[in-house]
């Protein structure tokens, strides 16, 4: 007994308790609702079994009839432009920011800080705001860019389908590119000075310099921020509702803002659980590819 | 001992018989509607809680957008309110379900509402299988807004506004002046209720439905609206602004001519630097028949409810205010026994002589208790039509397709 209460207060026992409040945590909030979502994917569901936990169950009949929608495959295509175009424009821009503030000049911390602010705005803040700059009409980026001689017609940059989902694209990366740079700069800021130093005494020149030593070691952080910003442009939903509602004709129509579309406007709750447990598959793959990165940052 | 013993059992009788009327009186009843205190189910939910009745009403404001899904979720937990305010193509998702309380009988005994007063559409939206399921709220309906001194500087007769399609795709042409932005009309087709709310009245003028949707004359309809956008007679924007903001660009002088509803009225009164009229939705060809869009919410009591009888007396007060929604609130009433009394303001009154008229031919979208899917198989047919990925007749054929995949 007494040593069962010793393990619990210092030793395995309590090791033990920690892990486990932290499993049940994540359990709970985590894992049964994701559970109930993959479970729900395979039944019959409308409004008024939508309380109830034993429906009918259909096998494979939602993502049969997902997959047979001819909106399934533009939409998987958008969402691969969408995270992609997202993920690099934020991650070049980010990049070039934080190597430029790393120069170390009179005010770049503040001014770094500074950049933060279209981080913590809500999206649909920053959606509505895109809403102004991006409008057809009447729209500041228009009229910048007629007047620098770049366009002769007017862009509806969300009303036509060749434009919409890059309207999006266009608003995520300046909503993402704060959040990229803040990291990106904690690790530069992690890089030695003296192997800088040593390169430049060897003759090594700046595009040399970031090849061979920033971007190597900077490996683990680029791997984190790509995978978060992956994780994040999945989750981008604010934005979508705000600017295009997926449209025109679906044209910027991506899978989780049609998840919610099925599930909340159409009340097709179950072809909205389909939805979302595909998307928990790429999801997957980029908390893997987070996860490994970290885990190298540890070791090192 | 023994007195005081008296005393007390008197005093605790006199509680307890205290405290059980006290509780007979407080029949507490839920109410969800989208109104705010400007309007008028808040209005009428306060007045009819503060009268000596025995009612109390807890109301609860809800969002537009989360009519549906807040009361299924309640639905489904048993958690529903009393009576809810619901928007009238929704009507039969609930009412087919049984989740709406059926309240033929106690219409047939009420002396405040009678089934015969209402217009047919709004009463239609609240049937289902030849049962009232609910009581119509309010009604309104779209028709043409215009401009009249853009009519005269375009050299068009204001006292004959366009009539029919043909004349009315002429008009905007003449009105159209993309040098000055200003588009020839402005409308909604939008991936939303709004697109299918403006888009059927066309349909269904033309001998289409929402069950055939893909008619030569819905095709022709579909047709117009395209060559509204692809000459740029209207704003590229149509496909993604709803009704409130198309007509912002109206009251702003950068259309011409809008197609909206009564709820636009008292705002064009403040905002419009210019003289405006309306006339009814112009059709097809001379003398076709005529339609419109049948819009707002109905009132319906849950069938889950503890107090049916309390909740549909407050449903009979709410009716017997209805001469009040016009005067004091800017709605119509989906009555056909109250007549609107002026207001004074000149335009808005001769338009509301044009859009009671226009009520006439009102039709409910539905009633279907998938009515949520089949508007949106017309959104996509709008969407992809416009947007020239399909013709007009593939989009309205694809769209029927699914619409029969859904009716059968």
């Amino acid at each position: 007994m007494r040593r069962i209460m010793m393990s619990v207060v210092d030793g395995k026992g309590f090791d033990l308790i920690l892990v486990g409040a932290a499993l049940i945590f994540l359990f709970l909030f985590s894992g049964l609702p994701l559970l109930y979502n993959i479970l729900m994917s395979f039944q019959e569901v409308d409004m008024f079994s939508l309380g109830k936990f034993f429906r009918p169950f259909v096998g494979l009949d939602n993502y049969r009839a997902l997959l047979s929608q001819p909106a399934f495959w533009p939409i998987m295509w958008n969402t691969i432009v969408f995270v992609t175009c997202s993920i690099g424009g934020q991650f070049l821009v980010g990049f070039s920011l934080a190597l430029f503030f790393n120069l170390n000049f009179v005010g770049s911390t503040f001014i770094r800080g500074l950049f933060l602010v279209s981080w913590v705005m809500p999206g649909l803040v920053v959606g509505a705001i895109w809403n102004w700059i991006l409008a057809g009409d009447f729209g500041v980026l228009n009229y910048f860019l007629e007047n620098l001689g770049i366009i002769d017609e007017k862009i509806f940059w969300r009303s036509d389908i060749n434009y919409s989902l890059w309207a999006v694209i266009i608003t995520n990366i300046w909503l993402g590119t704060a959040f990229n740079m803040i990291l990106l700069s904690v690790g530069l800021a992690g890089i030695p000075e003296d192997v800088y130093e040593a390169a430049e005494l060897d003759g090594a020149n700046a595009i040399q310099r970031l090849w061979t030593i920033t971007l190597p070691m900077m490996r683990s952080t680029i791997g984190a921020v790509v995978s978060l910003g992956l994780i994040f442009t999945l989750q981008q939903f604010d934005l979508f509702a705000a600017i295009t509602s997926g449209g025109p004709a679906n044209s910027s129509n991506v899978a989780q803002y049609w998840a919610w579309e099925l599930s909340f406007r159409q009340y097709d709750f179950a072809k909205g659980a389909a939805i979302s447990t595909l998307m928990i598959f790429f999801v997957m793959f980029a908390a893997i590819v987070y996860v490994r990165s970290t885990k190298h940052e540890v070791r090192g | 001992m023994n007195m005081t013993k008296q005393l007390l059992g008197v005093s605790l009788l006199a509680l307890t018989a205290f405290g059980s009327a006290a509780f007979a009186e407080d029949v507490t009843i839920t109410i969800w509607s989208l109104d705010d205190e400007t309007q008028p189910a808040y209005t009428y939910a306060q007045e009819f809680s503060a009268m000596d009745n025995g009612i109390t009403i807890d109301y609860r404001e809800i969002q537009f957008d989360d009519v549906v899904s807040e009361s299924m979720r309640a639905f489904a937990t048993g958690q529903a309110p009393d009576i809810i305010a619901v928007d009238n193509p929704e009507h039969a998702l609930f009412a087919a379900r049984g989740a709406f309380l059926d309240i033929t009988d106690m219409i047939a005994a009420s002396d405040a509402i009678n089934a015969e007063n209402y217009f047919p559409g709004p009463l239609n939206s609240v049937t289902w299988d030849g049962q009232y399921y609910g009581v119509p709220k309010a009604t309104n309906t779209i028709a043409l807004y215009y401009n009249v001194d853009m009519f005269t500087a375009h050299g068009l007769d204001p006292d004959s506004p366009p009539s029919t399609w043909d004349e009315l795709v002429d008009a905007a042409r003449a009105l159209n002046d993309p040098d000055n932005n200003i588009y020839g009309i402005a409308f909604s087709a939008k991936a939303s209720e709004e697109g299918t709310f403006q888009f059927l009245p066309w349909a269904q003028m033309a001998g289409g439905g929402y069950e055939n949707i893909n008619t030569a004359g819905a095709v022709r309809a579909m047709d117009i609206w395209r060559t509204l956008l692809d000459d740029k007679l209207a704003s590229p924007d149509t496909l993604t602004r709803g009704q409130w903001d198309s007509t912002g660009t109206f009251n702003a002088g950068n259309a011409a001519m809008v197609i909206s509803g009564p709820w636009e009225l008292n705002r064009m009164v403040e905002e419009a630097q210019f003289d405006w009229r309306v006339a009814l939705l112009p059709v097809p060809e001379e003398g076709a028949e005529r339609a419109s869009a049948m819009g707002d919410f109905n009132w319906a009591i849950f069938q889950s409810s503890d107090h049916p009888a309390e909740a549909f007396a407050a449903l009979e007060y709410f009716a017997s205010q209805d001469d009040r929604l016009f005067p004091e609130f800017g709605q119509l009433p989906a009555r056909s026994d109250i007549a609107l009394p002026p207001t004074g303001v000149a335009p808005k009154d001769a338009a509301l002589i044009v859009f009671l008229e226009q009520l006439q031919y009102a039709q409910a979208r539905g009633p279907h208790p998938d009515w949520p899917q089949i508007s949106k198989a017309i959104q996509d047919a709008i969407q992809l039509s416009l947007t020239g990925q399909l013709s007009s007749q593939e989009a309205l054929d694809q769209a029927q397709a699914t619409i029969d995949a859904i009716l059968n």
